[in-house]
């Protein structure tokens, strides 16, 4: 049974905000201004972003919200009515709350009646997970249809306070992605039929290197040796705090495996004969930084495989980097201002450095018969 | 970077030694000499064993190089210059190995002493074998896995290394040295693969032997710390 991406949807909180702002809105960690910023913010490109949080710090959209009005978004293009979903699967790096499961909180959001619900918990891929277990389901026959969301309200983390809560200046380290993600929400609905031009989800694949190589990305690790491995294990959560292990930490001198086990991972679907890399029309490569968009063709070059520049898509530089939600807002907008043909093909990549999680998936232009 | 390898065969052979690399490095990162490397866990006699260990390819290389460029025939000619000219550069590097030994407080005579570990011997036998074989260019699949390791220890290991052991880099020469070489043996590598890789069975055998090569090198480096000191 094939499956259809029948419809798309974002949410980008508030008004854009440019490079020149994002330190008003962010704060200034102990009142100066960041040596770092300008040089992170030169090698990934971004121009502008979008935040779910106000210069006073306070929050103007949640999470749940975010991930709700994408949704809402995406059904309102739609032809299903919300008593006809079967099924809601979403994503998130971290909910508004450690618990109940995310999913529930956005179908409470929605409104959504009595429907199988999944969530699906990680980094950047997590959508991608959460796009493959609705595929499944449906693949599997066990539903009709499925929306699936993915949202980040990752600017929260950013906030000056946090850094001052944990003391001293941050490393490079904690203040690398302060710089790199921001918020926002992205929706598609599957069905198992086609509506008008729709894209068939032709294969999505998963590939795991966590046995390989050390935690990347992390939120609830102190930094280096701390007394405690987990910020679930200090006496209370203000000393984990204090000792840095709530900050977001990027160990960036492990970023030069995520672009090879990209790499590795697309040499492994063409020699499986999934990807015929001259019958790619579009790629739509969530790279995190403009500076890993080069390192990634320079190799794919290397290996004769390269997808010709004018073939990537990405939205990244006008967007934002917003985690797991980034490919589905990037989808949407692919979607909404290219003329599409019938026939097209679209390789979708997801790499995600958390602990090495990278996820492709193949779509393809698909027209509905009319009778 | 494309037009170092033109053809197409070339091109899918290369595609496949750079998966086998892949698979090399993660085979590398569960290595538990290198994953204390990787955090921060690596001392002084660490390093001593792990230079112990390297030499025994080390030595042993520059054997199976010159015997591999004995192997090739008349039509190969050319090959066999390469192959000769790169064992010339490499037969005696092990010198600088055991130079960086001593400097790492180790004895000269330890170095010269020490025995193959069952890694080496099994990488050994191995590469004898093959390079005993008419027309061995499958060779060149033992050369990625070697020269990238090369590139990959003075790029890594090597300022891993000095930063662990509070070093200046006069204890790790050899990885310097063989990063700043091994690009351009690279260079080599990749003019040669369009030469030798002409269907599918070279291909198949330098995939084949990259592979064995790269597991006997892990293995190499998983025994170190098998191994009694």
């Amino acid at each position: 049974m094939s499956v259809y991406i029948t419809s798309t949807g974002h949410h980008l909180p508030g008004e854009p905000v440019d490079n020149a702002r994002i330190e008003e809105v962010l704060g200034r960690v102990h009142g100066r201004p960041s040596r770092l910023k300008r040089r992170i913010l030169q090698s990934n490109g971004i121009q502008t972003r979008h935040y779910a949080i106000d210069a006073e710090h306070r929050t103007t959209v949640s999470n749940g919200e975010m991930a709700a009005l994408a949704g809402r978004d995406c059904l309102d293009q739609g032809y299903l009515p919300d008593a006809r979903l079967d099924m809601l699967s979403v994503a998130t790096s971290q909910g508004d709350l450690v618990l109940p499961g995310f999913g529930s909180m956005v179908q409470a959001e929605l409104g959504l009646p009595s429907l199988e619900l999944h969530t699906s918990h990680g980094i950047c891929s997590s959508s991608m997970m959460a796009l493959k277990a609705a595929w499944t389901a449906i693949r599997a026959g066990e539903h009709g249809n499925a929306l699936v969301v993915a949202s980040e309200l990752a600017s929260r983390l950013f906030k000056a306070s946090r850094f001052e809560a944990a003391g001293a200046t941050p490393d490079f380290n904690a203040e690398f992605l302060r710089w790199m993600l921001s918020d926002g929400a992205g929706a598609l609905l599957l069905e198992d039929r086609p509506r008008g031009l729709s894209f068939r989800i032709d294969w999505i694949r998963g590939v795991s290197h966590a046995d390989a190589f050390p935690v990347c990305m992390s939120v609830g690790r102190p930094n280096g040796q701390g007394r405690h491995p987990s910020w679930q294990d200090y006496p209370t959560y203000a000393e984990a705090e204090a000792d840095g292990a709530l900050l977001i930490r990027q160990d960036v001198r492990l970023l030069d495996h995520l672009v090879k086990l990209g790499v590795d991972g697309l040499l492994r679907l063409i020699d499986e004969g999934r990807v015929k890399v001259d019958e790619v029309d579009h790629l739509l490569c969530h790279y995190s930084s403009h500076h890993f968009r080069g390192q990634i063709y320079d190799m794919l070059t290397q290996a004769g495989a390269a997808i010709p520049e004018e073939k990537w898509y990405t939205n990244l530089y006008t967007r934002g980097n917003t985690g797991c939600a980034s490919l589905f807002i990037m989808l949407d907008e692919f979607r909404r201002t290219r003329e599409l043909a019938e026939g097209e093909t679209l390789l979708c990549f997801v790499p995600e450095s958390g602990r090495f999680n990278n996820v492709y998936m193949h779509l393809t232009l698909v027209r509905e018969a009319t009778s | 970077m494309s037009d170092k390898v033109t053809t197409s065969e070339g091109q899918a052979c290369l595609q496949g030694l750079m998966r086998v690399w892949f698979d090399f490095e993660r085979q590398l990162s569960r290595v538990p000499i290198l994953q204390r490397l990787e955090r921060d866990r690596f001392t002084d006699e660490d390093y001593r064993r792990l230079l112990c260990h390297l030499r025994q390819q080390v030595i042993e290389g520059a054997r199976w190089i010159t015997r591999g460029a004995s192997s090739f025939e008349r039509d190969f000619a050319d090959v066999r210059s390469m192959v000769i000219e790169h064992a010339r550069e490499e037969h005696r590097d092990y010198e600088m190995l055991e130079a960086d030994y001593v400097a790492a407080g180790g004895e000269r005579q330890t170095i010269v002493h020490a025995e193959r570990n069952a890694g080496s011997e099994a990488l050994h036998a191995f590469m004898m074998h093959r390079a005993s074989q008419p027309n061995p260019v499958d060779l060149i699949g033992a050369m990625w896995i070697i020269e990238g390791l090369g590139h990959k220890m003075a790029d890594d290991w090597a300022r891993r290394i000095d930063a662990a052991l509070g070093g200046d880099g006069g204890a790790t020469r050899f990885m310097r040295y063989h990063g700043a070489n091994d690009d351009a043996h690279l260079d080599k590598l990749y003019a040669m693969l369009d030469r030798v890789c002409r269907g599918e069975a070279e291909r198949r055998a330098i995939l084949r032997t990259a592979r064995v090569v790269a597991r006997l090198y892990a293995l190499q480096l998983e025994e170190i710390d098998h191994e009694p000191t």
